[in-house]
């Protein structure tokens, strides 16, 4: 192996994807512009959809218990803590005018609810609502709690009049006490998306860079040429692999800068959800770097399969298409994992690629600081990447596979 | 010079070439001529130590191909035929130049050959621009400069003219008569029996990956009691449609 050689192989093949439009436009601006639009549509839809369900609640009662004592129980007692639900005109047909989003909700109450109430009697209220309709199942449960308390509005009362201490409605009561450490938490939102997010852009980044650059130049016939070369094999093999693996972490970065415009655009995507009792995170410096160097191992294991990959295949087609399938195998651990909080990460995680990433993101991120289980995963990561390398080059070295066409 | 000395090489049980020998003299033309699949590829890649022969081997100007590959690889340039082989990202200087650093040429020297090259190939206009952008005969100048940026000893070309057009073919045959007189030793291989009689100093006949028969044209048509090339070509190898 010759170094300069490598830097020589490195350096023609940045300079080669950098001035390839095609691949710059959709794996490193796309994604900048992609990210924050995502956010702004999709947070801005979450706050629509939200306030949606929450505000300008409709009701209307149905014709036959549309009286002006009914119209008081609903304004003033049931819905009267709720300035958000509105009693509009009553309506002939309550399916329809659900079905037709008229209002959200009919309610048929009991005509003879006083008599049923002074009596302490149940009396039926009927909601009428659209349970594949958003809106209207989403503020189901709201009209729901109204009624509850209602309910034990009237529940207290009677055991007032009773002179029966309220206190029988609650035998128990519950004490909450988190065993989880003060620092620990952090965004839930994050600890779900990023470990999936990184691992997966780790393992696919470099997939345009890695199909290009053995099964694309053999396909231009700009392999045969090269290998004629006073520079070795190694050489060649390892200026494509820096290549790649520096593409998949540029690649990552430019996911990330999109995610951080999105969340400045749309601060309230991301923060949903908190475990503990601190929602910021608090990484030492020593765990940031092993948590960096961590990651970028995981794009150089990914670069020597891809490139492995990419040197078993006769043409460009064929690379995408053994490509994809390791696509495929990337995203499901990181999607099996995604629910995964920080206190369920396991040991066994630490010593298989991909999840060694994730479970050490998971737990960095939930602010558990295990050193032992960090360096195992390096160590681990680091092991990989030497059999990723020597499996890359052991098939493009030989010549069945390299000259398979 | 260069001497190829019981040259095998098996893929599996297929044996693509087997057991070849021949000597080329320095400023000579050695022609390879066969059909497809004769063994003349698998000659020129095992020539150009891109395979590894199975058995025998071959002195490129007095290194050996298995001992010392990598002196091999820089003393031999090669051309193939179809694409030019560029990188259409690159410029035709850029292109040029990584072959150069890659047969470890110094900065200065380097770039003093691409100035030389753009003059004997007259690529002054269009040195600069990418070569995906160039047209075909402009390619294949940058392809031919790149062959020889290092200044090898040896040229091999493996079938070049393939799939060329006349002009094309005419700048080849040029390109192959320059570097002939520039004294560098090569080795030729073609499908055509007109292109092999006009460059060729040495014809060897390959088939099924043995060498049948080596020597002169006028060697050969009078070994062979024959008037045309084509005819000792049919005599050694068979006519297809007779079978």
């Amino acid at each position: 192996m010759n170094l300069k050689h490598v830097w020589i192989v490195f350096k023609k093949e940045v300079k080669d994807i950098a001035r390839d439009r095609k691949t710059i436009l959709t794996n490193i601006l796309v994604p900048i512009v992609l990210m924050p639009l995502l956010f702004y549509l999709l947070g801005g839809g979450i706050e629509r959809m939200g306030k949606d369900i929450t505000e300008n609640i409709t009701i209307a009662l149905s014709v036959s218990s549309d009286t002006e004592e009914i119209r008081n129980l609903l304004k003033n007692d049931i819905f009267a803590g709720n300035p958000n639900i509105k009693l509009l005109e009553a309506v002939e047909d309550p399916e329809e005018a659900v079905r037709s989003e008229r209002v959200r909700f009919v309610i048929d109450v009991d005509k003879d609810y006083a008599k049923k109430l002074e009596d302490g009697l149940p009396f039926s209220i009927t909601v009428t609502y659209d349970q594949s309709n958003t809106k209207s199942s989403g503020s189901y449960r709201i009209i729901l709690d109204s009624i509850n308390e209602y309910n034990q509005k009237i529940v207290k009362e009677r055991l007032k009049n009773l002179n029966i201490d309220i206190n029988i409605l609650e035998p128990t009561k519950v004490i909450q006490k988190n065993v989880a450490k003060e620092k620990t938490g952090g965004n839930m939102m994050l600890m779900m998306m990023l470990p999936m997010l990184v691992s997966i852009l780790m393992a696919v980044g470099g997939i345009p860079a890695a199909t290009d650059l053995v099964a694309g130049e053999k396909e231009r016939g700009t392999l045969e040429p090269l290998l004629t070369t006073q520079s070795g094999r190694v050489s060649i093999l390892l200026g494509k692999y820096l290549t790649v693996t520096a593409f998949s972490i540029v690649c990552v970065i430019s996911q990330f800068i999109g995610v951080a415009i999105g969340f400045k655009i749309s601060p309230n995507f991301l923060i949903i959800g908190g475990t503990g009792t601190n929602n910021g995170f608090n990484i030492p410096p020593l765990a940031l770097l092993l948590i960096v160097i961590i990651t970028i191992t995981l794009g150089m294991f990914f670069s020597g399969i891809q490139l492995a990959i990419s040197t078993y295949a006769r043409s460009f087609k064929e690379a995408q298409t053994y490509l994809s399938f390791l696509m495929i195998i990337a995203m499901v651990p990181a999607y099996a994992t995604m629910m995964l909080q920080p206190g369920d990460v396991r040991l066994y995680m630490f010593f298989i690629p991909l999840l060694n990433v994730i479970a050490s993101l998971k737990m960095v991120l939930g602010n558990i600081i295990n050193y032992t289980y960090l360096g195992i995963a390096f160590g681990t990561s680091i092991i990989y990447v030497v059999i990723s390398l020597i499996f890359a080059a052991s098939l493009f070295n030989k010549e069945k596979v390299l000259f398979r066409n | 010079m260069l001497e190829v000395k019981n040259l095998s090489k098996a893929f599996g049980n297929v044996i693509a070439v087997n057991n070849i020998s021949f000597f080329v003299g320095k400023g000579k033309v050695f022609g390879l001529v066969g059909e497809n699949g004769a063994g003349k590829t698998t000659t020129i890649r095992l020539l150009a130590t891109m395979l590894k022969p199975t058995s025998g081997t071959a002195v490129l100007g007095g290194h050996d191909l298995v001992r010392e590959p990598e002196k091999v690889r820089g003393i031999v340039g090669i051309l193939f035929g179809g694409e030019s082989g560029l990188y259409d990202r690159l410029t035709a200087a850029e292109n040029i130049a990584y072959f150069g650093e890659l047969n470890n040429m110094d900065k200065h020297t380097l770039k003093e050959r691409i100035k030389q090259l753009t003059k004997i190939f007259e690529m002054e206009e269009y040195i600069n621009r990418k070569t995906g952008s160039l047209s075909k005969g402009m390619k294949q100048k940058v392809a031919f400069a790149r062959s020889i940026v290092h200044n090898p000893e040896i040229m091999l070309f493996d079938e070049p003219t393939s799939g060329l057009d006349v002009t094309a073919i005419r700048n080849v045959h040029e390109f192959i008569e320059n570097c002939k007189n520039e004294g560098k030793t090569i080795i030729f291989s073609s499908h055509s029996m007109v292109e092999i009689e006009k460059l060729c100093d040495k014809i060897g006949i390959i088939h099924k990956g043995k060498l049948v028969d080596v020597g002169t044209v006028s060697e050969l048509l009078e070994k062979h009691n024959e008037n045309t090339l084509e005819n000792v070509f049919v005599k050694l190898v068979g006519d297809k449609n007779e079978s």
